[in-house]
């Protein structure tokens, strides 16, 4: 049982629209999402149960979902929805949201969803390009599960898929000095 | 000296919750020439226009500034009651405090209150140069101009013909009956469609009193209310009807094919056709469009068959003109095309169908004999997805609005399907059910129990095939899961559209419409089978979308209104129109041009008093002038009064604030 | 001579090597000269816009900066994901230059940013800018009887506002590039669903999934191999295959072409370069329809739709 009680006002409703620059309120649940979002069965709520939750004000629920770290950004639904409502954006505004208040769903998977692009930016932090192998071999590292997909290891490696090495850049210095800015820039917007 | 009275209305608390409605009686009272001024919950109820009434009588009042909403609501109310009293009724000013004023600054409810009190002035400051005018009569042609033969042209038709007035309806098709003709059973009671129908166009055809024009259109329409003169086109036919006994050989041997409009394109009709074996006039017609003989000469094959001789390939179009009081406009409706939904692979495959054709498709007079068959292989489908919502209440691809119908007639297809095939199952995606009307929602029940219809509650995100099954993918909202249904047919609930000659249609008339093409009502509560222009009246799908029963409602509900129209031998109008003051006009025709409704034109007036030489000078029609003002504002000379707007009263105005 | 900016992207250098040869074979024989954006870094993909937002904007943003240095007024792209990050920023950048001149002056200090270089996917490069008709003149040797099954996944024509190109529920500009080369794209319903993207490393199952719905509409489609524009595609339909003919118990056997890679094939490239050594599923048996004369299916009952155009004489 969810108990609704308004408090004068929608300020996650708020939150969420301006940093997304959508409006949920024009959401009218017709589940449009739902069946175009590829991965919506993998999600605790899909793209239209956030919506309401968005409006119900269920803040916590809404930040703990790990719907938001499912969404590939692949933009089928904001094609579809009768609302023309940017549902990714949402999604990224409340993913947005809970990193910056430090919520992180309770699930593995989300764990390594987040983990995996952490990596990943570190990667283009230290390289300022993508470094393939390392990358994987990091992130089986990081997780803990060493032997991930290393059944694809001799075939990907001996094909020359996954190249051994990375081309770096020559200014990595102004990539690095680029990330300084970035969250020196996002401490002042908070 | 002038003698006002100011009455200001709460609106109940439509004006006093944002304006402070005593402070504004205060203000005005404080007004040299106001010598009386009050307040009423409702100033436009009986007590409240009693107020007024004995106001004028002990206050010997000159002139009245009701303070309330909008004049295009009340300003007759209040006017009758100035009447009443003995006042002439265009003494009256109103100062829309409403409309301008507490619903527009809801949040200001001072600056609210300031404004009501200017508005309040500057209406004071007009009544004063008020003049006493009077009513214009005009003389009332007693015949009416019905334009489209579906039913709502065929009731519209029928109810003014039966109180003895002349009537001509025109049709563009060549025959009557519209979009009706098409349908099987009608929902909630599963009546046939051409069962009630068809007797009605045998009345039309048959009535003293009407004047049916098939295969024609207005093309022009000039004058005014009571006053109009309409120039229809008659499509030349190529067939004498005088002489045609309509027995069907030409068609029989025509050896043209194109597809069949009335069965949605289905099948095939002859380039010599009559739409359908109901038909009323039932009389083929040739398309030009397509006939041999018409567009290469060759051919011949109907002329030689007809055994009267009916066929006349010289036949040309021809205009003819019809002297008319009021017009009924029942254009009707289209189906909105589906083609922007890609994701549904409208267009890609054959087995997606809109529910016009599914219609045709169980009408026991259609083309597949009233089975409904997969378009792809002729098969009879034993699931059928019915999808809601199809380009309606859809702003991205379609259209804001709901169509209204769509929920009724798709529980219908249910049933047809169920009686149609007895092994079949329809599932149906919907967002809302919305059955409200009489025996509706127990229709929708007898859908769902009767028949077993799935109900599933979602907008269907994608359709795609998989062998030689459409897969329909959806949520089911109630479990909140993504189902796929392995369809055979799919049938598309498309978006109810006006027809596409509308806005054409409006500008001839010279009434307006809306962003859908739909034509606008004079008011959308109180007025709504009136348009803008006077004499102009909708009925049907023309308007919005309607319902057969609604439909016939509205129809008969014009014919009311023209009915009562042409009750007296002339009709009252507005004394709010242009004159022109000879001696100042110096004739160069500026508001001939700008007038929008061609009330201007011009005579010849002798250069002085008894002079020989001639000029020219602008002459206004009254009976035309609806008083916009636009000659008043472009006349150099200043040659041009509009009454009840001088230059006096709006200079008054000004001055007031 | 045409001159065209390039931004390769990351995985050209690593798992996509085949694309970016191929890129250049086709862009060599439609005699445009692509000039490669000196020290380009990564567009961020989809992590820098998962986890930051001005990271997100700014990545692609420095790359955006360095082209505008160079004097050609298009960039093309052949990853899809770097595609789509870098037309996004564009758009958002465009659209608000009060943002751009804030990310740019406060986050990437490389100059200006005016907005002046047009972007497109390789794929928008070869409909548009080098036509179907001069494609169709290079071709020397046409891969007729070859059916492929074009997928464009999702970021080269979603969303409509920032791609600005063909439609996003069933585009036809691939298909129509296979078919200028002598090839016959089948009917495929799949081609704009979404592959499972970055998810190959972090969720897999997710990717078995998904791009296995792919695989079994493609073949459903009657189609012998699927022709891809996007690294991330490939490799998730290409070297995850096995894995999902393992996870459904079912058998595919479905190369994964790149666009350019059949292009250079047609333009008379010989077979060695195009580096198949690298696909984990072999393409021989493909290729090997290679001439084939492919039988129409004879036409279906007439139905309403087809007989709607002109009327017709007995």
């Amino acid at each position: 049982m969810i108990t609704l009680s308004y408090k004068g006002k929608n300020a996650f409703l708020e939150a969420v629209n301006k940093k997304s620059g959508a409006d949920v309120l024009e959401c009218y649940q017709c589940g449009k999402c739902v069946s175009t979002c590829p991965v919506s069965n993998f999600m605790d709520f899909p793209p239209r149960e956030i919506m309401q939750m968005i409006k119900l004000e269920l803040k916590e629920e809404t930040l703990m979902a790990n719907s938001t770290w499912f969404c590939l950004t692949c933009s089928a639904c904001s094609g579809r929805c009768p609302r023309e409502i940017n549902i990714p954006a949402v999604m990224e505004a409340v993913r947005h949201l809970a990193i910056e208040e430090n919520f992180t769903p309770d699930s593995k998977q989300v764990k390594n969803i987040r983990k995996f692009h952490e990596i990943f930016l570190d990667m283009i932090k230290r390289y300022g390009r993508n470094y393939e192998l390392r990358m994987m071999a990091e992130f089986n590292i990081r997780t803990r599960n060493l032997f991930k997909d290393m059944h694809l290891a001799p075939t990907a490696l001996l094909k020359g898929k996954i190249p051994l090495g990375v081309k770096p850049l020559k200014s990595k210095k102004a990539i690095k000095k680029m990330y300084e800015m970035a969250e020196k820039l996002e401490k002042q917007n908070k | 000296m002038a003698r006002v009275g100011v009455f200001v209305c709460f609106c109940g608390a439509n004006i006093a919750d944002f304006v402070d409605v005593p402070t504004v009686v205060e203000e005005a009272k404080k007004i040299r020439d106001v010598k009386f001024a009050i307040d009423y919950k409702y100033m436009c109820s009986d007590p409240g226009q009693q107020m007024i009434r004995d106001a004028i009588v002990q206050h010997r009042l000159t002139s009245i500034v009701v303070a309330a909403c909008s004049p295009r609501m009340h300003e007759k109310t209040f006017r009758k009651a100035l009447s009443d009293a003995g006042m002439n009724p265009y003494l009256l000013e109103c100062a829309n405090i409403r409309e301008h004023s507490s619903w527009v600054h809801q949040k200001d409810k001072k600056g609210a209150t300031d404004k009501a009190g200017d508005l309040v002035r500057m209406a004071v400051a007009k009544s004063i140069a008020n003049e006493q005018l009077h009513e214009i009569s005009v003389p009332v042609t007693k015949r009416a101009l019905v334009i489209g033969g579906g039913i709502a042209g065929i009731q519209a038709a029928l109810d003014i013909a039966d109180a003895r007035i002349p009537v001509t309806l025109v049709e563009r098709s060549p025959s009557i009956g519209g979009r009706m003709s098409q349908l099987d059973e009608t929902f909630p009671t599963l009546d046939c469609s051409q069962c009630i129908l068809t007797p009605k166009m045998v009345d039309v055809a048959s009535h003293p009193y009407i004047e049916l024009i098939p295969y024609s259109e207005v093309i022009e329409l000039d004058g005014y209310v009571g006053n109009y003169k309409a120039k229809i086109r008659k499509k030349a036919s190529y067939v004498n009807f005088k002489t045609c006994t309509g027995c069907g050989a030409c068609s029989q041997k025509c050896p043209v094919k194109v597809p069949n409009e009335y069965n949605m394109g289905i099948d095939k009709r002859k380039a010599i056709y009559t739409p359908f074996p109901q038909a009323v006039p039932n009389k083929p017609v040739i398309d030009a469009e397509h006939c041999t003989y018409l567009l290469k000469g060759k051919c011949g094959i109907c002329a030689k068959v007809c055994e009267k001789g009916s066929i006349d390939y010289k036949m040309v179009d021809e205009v003819i003109e019809r002297e008319i009081g009021a017009v009924v406009v029942a254009t009707g409706y289209d189906l909105w095309d589906a083609t922007p939904y890609e994701e549904y692979g409208v267009g890609r495959y054959k087995d997606i169908i809109n529910s016009l054709e599914f219609e045709r498709m169980v009408s026991a007079n259609g083309p597949t004999g009233g089975v409904p068959v997969r378009p792809s292989d002729g098969k009879v489908p034993k699931t059928v997805v019915f999808i809601k919502c199809v380009g309606s209440r859809d702003k991205a691809k379609g259209i804001e609005f709901c169509s209204k119908i769509c929920c009724m007639y798709t529980a219908k297809h249910a049933i047809l399907l169920h009686h149609k095939v007895h092994d079949s199952r329809a599932y149906i995606f919907y967002m809302d059910i919305r059955a409200a009307g009489k025996g509706y929602e127990e229709f929708v029940n007898r859908a769902q129990v009767e028949t077993g219809a799935v109900y599933l509650r979602g907008r269907v995100s994608k359709i795609y095939q998989k062998g030689d099954k459409l897969m329909v993918r959806g949520e089911d909202g109630q479990l909140g899961q993504e189902v796929e249904v392995e369809a055979d047919l799919v049938v598309l609930a498309t978006a109810v559209i006006p027809d596409k000659g509308n806005p054409a249609l409006a500008r001839l008339l010279g009434i307006s419409y809306d962003k859908y093409g739909y034509l606008s009502e004079a008011h959308p509560k109180l007025r709504p089978v009136e348009t803008a222009k006077a004499g102009i009246f909708l009925a049907g799908c023309t308007q919005a979308p309607k319902d057969i029963p609604e439909t016939v409602a509205q129809a008969s509900a014009c014919a009311a209104k023209v009915c009562g129209l042409f009750a007296g031998d002339t009709i009252k109008k507005d004394p709010m129109v242009s004159t022109v003051s000879k001696e100042f006009c110096s004739g160069c025709q500026n508001c001939v041009k700008v007038c929008p409704y061609q009330a201007i034109v011009t005579e010849d007036i002798p250069l002085g008093h008894g002079a020989k030489e001639m000029r020219t000078v602008a002459k206004i029609n009254e009976g035309v002038c609806q008083g916009c003002g636009s000659c008043v504002a472009i006349c150099r000379s200043m040659a041009i009064n509009l009454a009840g707007f001088t230059d006096p009263q709006i200079i008054n105005e000004i001055v007031a604030i | 001579m045409k001159e065209v900016s390039y931004f390769p992207g990351c995985s050209a250098h690593g798992t996509s090597e085949e694309f970016d040869e191929t890129v250049k074979m086709v862009m060599k024989t439609m005699d445009v000269e692509m000039e490669e954006i000196p020290d380009w870094n990564c567009c961020g993909a989809t992590s820098a816009h998962t986890l930051s937002e001005s990271l997100s904007y700014a990545l692609p943003l420095r790359n955006l900066v360095l082209a505008e240095k160079l004097s050609n007024d298009t960039m093309t792209i052949p990853c899809a994901s770097c595609y789509q990050r870098m037309k996004a920023t564009k758009v958002h950048m465009d659209e608000n230059p009060e943002l751009a001149a804030r990310i740019n002056t406060a986050v990437v200090g490389e100059g200006n940013y005016e907005g002046k270089v047009a972007i497109k996917s390789m794929l928008q490069y070869c409909y548009e800018d080098m036509g179907l008709e001069a494609i169709k003149a290079k071709v020397t040797n046409p891969i007729s009887g070859m059916k492929l099954a074009c997928y464009y996944g999702c970021l080269l024509t979603r969303p409509k506002a920032i791609t600005q190109f063909d439609s996003p529920e069933y585009p036809m500009s691939m298909d129509r590039i296979v078919e200028a080369l002598g090839a016959k794209a089948t009917p495929f319903d799949f081609k704009t669903e979404c592959c499972g993207a970055s998810f190959s490393i972090s969720d897999t199952d997710i990717v078995l999934q998904l791009s296995g719905k792919i695989l079994e509409m493609a073949k459903e489609s009657g189609a012998h191999a699927i022709v891809v524009a996007c690294p991330l595609c490939q490799s998730n339909l290409d070297m995850r295959q096995h894995d999902i003919e393992k996870k459904y118990h079912v058998k595919y056997d479905l190369p994964v072409f790149y666009l350019t890679q059949l292009m250079a094939i047609a333009f008379g490239f010989p077979k060695a370069k195009m580096m198949f050594a690298k696909h984990i599923i072999p393409v021989d048996s493909a290729l090997a329809h290679i001439g084939e004369v492919i039988e129409e299916p004879k036409k279906p009952v007439k139905g309403k739709k087809a007989v709607q155009a002109e009327s017709e004489v007995e």
